[in-house]
């Protein structure tokens, strides 16, 4: 059972999330805006807030995942309030960092920092070095949580029980939950990209102190970054999955999910897709070796199959001609498994390298990860966030409520992806303040994306009043 | 502590192992007429035979050597260091060196001496040869000796052009290179296509991979260790978590 | 035309997703009755998928970029030195210390080769033909060589742009050659 100590940071993550990713948004409107031709911000200020905007969106959608997996976590083994603490404070640290180098430094690498480009320092001089430290910072927060979750799951399962291994005999014995088996998978993806993140920095301070003497590979560099970026979006898609398969059954009213043996199988194999397929955003670059392109390409081609037969799957089969309590948290849940599932096809069209030849950096790589995470992973925490918020709170939303918002998030966020899927098939370069006037739909897709991002706002608006609401009253409170 | 300096022991070396030397810009010149079709010489042999130039390119990819049989500089180490490179070479990627000389000087049997100093004479693969036409050959390779009166010789590069069978240059190095460069200009002669080579570049130590031509294949490099390292450690780390879990779970367990 | 057919795919995947997942959640309101035989559709369903990629990949994979036209003689080798914020193109070697470049012509029909590489951060080479469609791409590195062969088969006006992200002027970073 978890200590009331754990209610109150989680709400402390929730309200931060939550406040962090309206601001986000309202970055992401004004781009497009400015996209579109309706605003005139200058290419600089476009594109630090490009850079921020991305990173505070896998930034807090990550911890959002984790801070997920913490709180649920507790319903097996005792998680450590200090480790939590922790990596709520070097977050909030780094964050408010990375949002002064950004929008008063006018650090403008885009999220993904790739190299050498932090280093052709174009911004304030302090903005590189702060940038730098910045992300280790948060690195070293979230690595402390994570090994300290993994530590605590160990304590009570051993190596082969929190992998589930035992599921692969005909009696297991010890069952290990599900929730546990993804959680340990996913932490393990987690930390190691974050081992990878360490390096990286490690190879930035080394070059950036060594005035010119020492120089980086600018292959390796990409591989590092790529490996860190692309493994870490993945994982906290899966750490909402672990919430999923531990409360969608329990919120329809339904027995719990099992781990089966096919479950293991998927789970475990997983790992190794998660980490080998960050080579799919080096296609383009022919200096890499042809057997790590392919691998790539087979390994985003093979991490789909695990997540349709089992996860999706295993939602449709909790859903399909049964009796569920449709509640605001499920019916998030259970959209935001069709956005990723959209998302995850968006995806695979580009992680063929034939395809990618022609859809590599244009709005159809925008398209794509937004789909998972605005109809997807965001739904997924967001549905956790409103779970937790009822559980110690009176009055559950009402029917029409729920309608509203589901409806608006859909309108909303279909609009502005097909706004993105369109400008992709158009050729349109992602990551452009303006676009050139030979794209003749740009400007209109631009606006077009606007305005639905707008109204997806409306509902994301509702739910951070209504979710926030409930959390500072969870914080507040004296007693249980 | 000590594990501290065997690890910077270890990283030193790896440094000396794989630091690539400093190369000049001669690179851009090698840049030069690439694709380019040579021109079709009438070419004299030191067996008193003559050949145009594209018969003997047709029957086997040509490496290309222009020297002159006065040159008091470059020429010769040129040559006796290209003989011991080639020698190791095996049969798949078959080609011959040609040596021609720039000099109208240089007759028949200059080039007959030339190969008999290098010990060359009887060795099938290496053909001697003069031309008329050297001005358009030089032309065509891009190939510019400048006459020195001074000192009465010719300034000029030391420059090995691939051509291959349809007359194609495919590649071109200058100056006295290593067995890997020779093994790619073979390779590129036989149209053997690499979508990538990496430039001479500045302390650059961590490569992911080094690109061996004598295999045609890519070695690891010390970059990627940095790629595997953090599955390594997250791997041993959940080892030791584990182990040492246990451990204190034993010990709490004997002591109650 | 690739990108309309890439489009159509996901429309039609994406519509099929949209249908499954109604359906599903239409049923929930009906019945108690649950799916039957799960283990066996799933096992059906996983099977399908996994041959289905399986064809998709064993289909895509020859025909990746990395070897086109690799047994034929370019008729012209272009060097690309890209730089924050402009594109050198050059028939000859491009000297990284005075990087210059001149206006390109390739002929049209005839195999051609792209070496390209940066002189700073990294960039994209992306090519668009007259409509405005991308065609072909690489990236720029700093430190390496990519070699790009393409074919055009249309002659005309096509541009270039820097598809990845290099800094501020990313977004006017371009420029031209013809094909006739």
């Amino acid at each position: 059972m978890e200590s009331i100590k754990i209610r109150k940071i989680t709400s402390i993550w929730i309200i931060t999330v939550l406040t962090l990713f309206v601001a986000s948004i309202v970055l992401g409107i004004l781009m497009r805006l400015n996209q579109g031709g309706v605003l005139q911000q200058s290419p600089i200020t476009f594109y630090s807030n490009m850079t921020i905007h991305g990173i505070t969106m896998i930034g807090i959608w990550f911890v959002a995942g984790m801070a997920g997996i913490n709180y649920l976590m507790e319903r097996y083994v005792k998680t450590s309030y200090t480790a939590n603490l922790i990596a709520l404070i070097l977050t909030v640290i780094g964050v408010l960092m990375l949002w002064a180098v950004t929008l008063i430094g006018k650090f403008h690498t885009a999220w993904t920092f790739l190299y050498p480009l932090p280093l052709k320092v174009m911004w304030a001089q302090w903005a590189t070095p702060t940038f730098l430290v910045a992300m280790s910072i948060l690195s070293i927060g979230w690595l402390i949580w994570g090994i300290s979750m993994m530590t605590q799951v160990l304590k009570k399962y051993s190596i082969a029980q929190a992998f589930a291994w035992q599921h692969f005999k005909k009696d297991p014995g010890v069952k290990t939950p599900p929730f546990i088996l993804i959680s340990m998978i996913t932490l393990v993806g987690v930390i190691t990209c974050l081992f990878v993140a360490v390096v990286l920095m490690a190879l930035y301070f080394a070059e950036y102190f060594s005035g010119g003497s020492f120089v980086n590979d600018a292959l390796l560099m990409k591989n590092l970054t790529y490996f860190f970026g692309h493994t870490i979006a993945n994982e906290m898609l899966y750490l909402g999955l672990a919430v999923i398969y531990e409360l969608f059954a329990e919120v329809s009213g339904r027995p719990k999910w099992k781990t089966s043996w096919y479950v293991a199988l998927a789970w475990n194999f997983t790992l190794i897709f998660i980490l080998t397929a960050f080579f799919h955003h080096l296609y383009m670059d022919f200096v890499q070796p042809e057997g790590f392109q392919i691998v790539g390409q087979l390994a985003s081609y093979l991490a789909s199959l695990p997540a349709a037969a089992v996860t999706v799957f295993s939602v449709w089969v909790a859903v399909y001609r049964v009796k569920v309590k449709w509640t605001l948290t499920n019916l998030l849940f259970f959209i935001g498994v069709a956005g990723w599932v959209i998302g995850g096809f968006g995806a695979v069209i580009d992680a063929t390298i034939s395809n990618n030849i022609v859809l590599h950096n244009t709005l159809w790589v925008p398209a794509h990860f937004h789909t998972y995470n605005v109809m997807g992973n965001v739904l997924f925490s967001l549905a956790f966030f409103y779970w937790f918020s009822i559980q110690f709170t009176e009055k559950i939303v009402s029917e029409k409520f729920s309608k509203l918002i589901l409806s608006l998030l859909i309108i909303g966020g279909a609009g502005f992806l097909l706004a993105f899927y369109i400008g992709g098939a158009d050729s349109i370069p992602r990551r452009f303040s303006n676009y050139p006037a030979e794209f003749t739909s740009a400007k209109f897709l631009a606006n077009f994306g606007a305005i639905f991002a707008t109204i997806y706002l409306i509902p994301i608006l509702m739910l951070f009043y209504n979710i926030s609401k409930r959390c500072l009253k969870i914080l507040f409170s004296s007693s249980s | 502590m000590s594990k501290n300096i065997v690890f910077l022991l270890f990283l030193i070396i790896g440094f000396c192992n794989f630091a690539e030397a400093q190369i000049t810009s001669n690179a851009l010149k090698e840049e030069t007429n690439i694709y380019e079709k040579v021109f079709d010489v009438p070419l004299q042999l030191v067996d008193q035979q003559s050949a145009s130039f594209d018969e003997l390119y047709a029957q086997r990819p040509v490496i290309l050597a222009l020297i002159f049989t006065r040159c008091t500089g470059i020429c010769n180490p040129f040559l006796v260091k290209l003989k011991e490179n080639l020698q190791f070479k095996t049969q798949e990627n078959p080609f011959q060196v040609l040596v021609v000389s720039f000099d109208p000087r240089d007759s028949v049997s200059d080039m007959q001496q030339l190969a008999k100093n290098l010990g060359l004479e009887e060795n099938k693969q290496w053909t001697f040869a003069i031309t008329n036409s050297i001005s358009e050959l030089n032309q065509s390779v891009g190939f510019d000796p400048v006459w020195d009166s001074l000192r009465q010789q010719f300034d000029h590069d030391a420059l090995l052009v691939g051509i291959n069978k349809e007359g194609y240059i495919t590649k071109k190095l200058i100056g006295l290179r290593e067995k890997g460069d020779l093994e790619l200009l073979i390779g590129s002669v036989n149209n053997i296509f690499s979508p990538t080579y990496r430039l001479p570049n500045q302390n650059s130590l961590f490569s992911c991979f080094n690109y061996d031509p004598v295999t045609g294949k890519n070695k690891p490099g010390l970059g990627l260790i940095f790629l595997a390292l953090p599955a390594v450690l997250t791997t041993i780390l959940l080892i030791s978590i584990s182990y040492s879990v246990r451990r204190r779970r034993q010990k709490r367990e004997q002591l109650s | 035309m690739q990108q309309s057919s890439i489009l159509l795919l996901f429309f039609f995947l994406m519509g099929i997703a949209l249908i499954v997942f109604t359906y599903v959640y239409l049923s929930s309101k009906k019945t108690d009755q649950g799916m039957s035989n799960p283990l066996k559709k799933r096992f059906w369903f996983f099977l399908i998928l996994a041959v289905m990629m399986g064809i998709f990949a064993s289909v895509t994979i020859p025909k990746s970029p990395y070897f086109a036209f690799a047994d034929k003689t370019p008729a012209k080798v272009i060097h690309v030195a890209a730089m924050q914020f402009s594109f050198f193109l050059s028939e000859n070697a491009i000297d990284p210390e005075h990087p210059s470049g001149q206006g390109i012509e390739l002929p049209v029909n005839e195999v051609v080769e792209f070496r390209v590489t940066s002189l700073d951060v990294n960039h994209g080479f992306a090519i668009y033909n007259e409509s405005n469609r991308l065609i072909t791409q690489t990236q720029a590195m700093p430190g390496y060589v990519n070699r790009l062969r393409y074919q055009f088969d249309e002659p005309g006006k096509y541009n270039i742009l820097c598809l990845e992200y290099c800094g501020m002027a990313h977004q006017v970073m371009r420029s031209s050659f013809t094909v006739k």
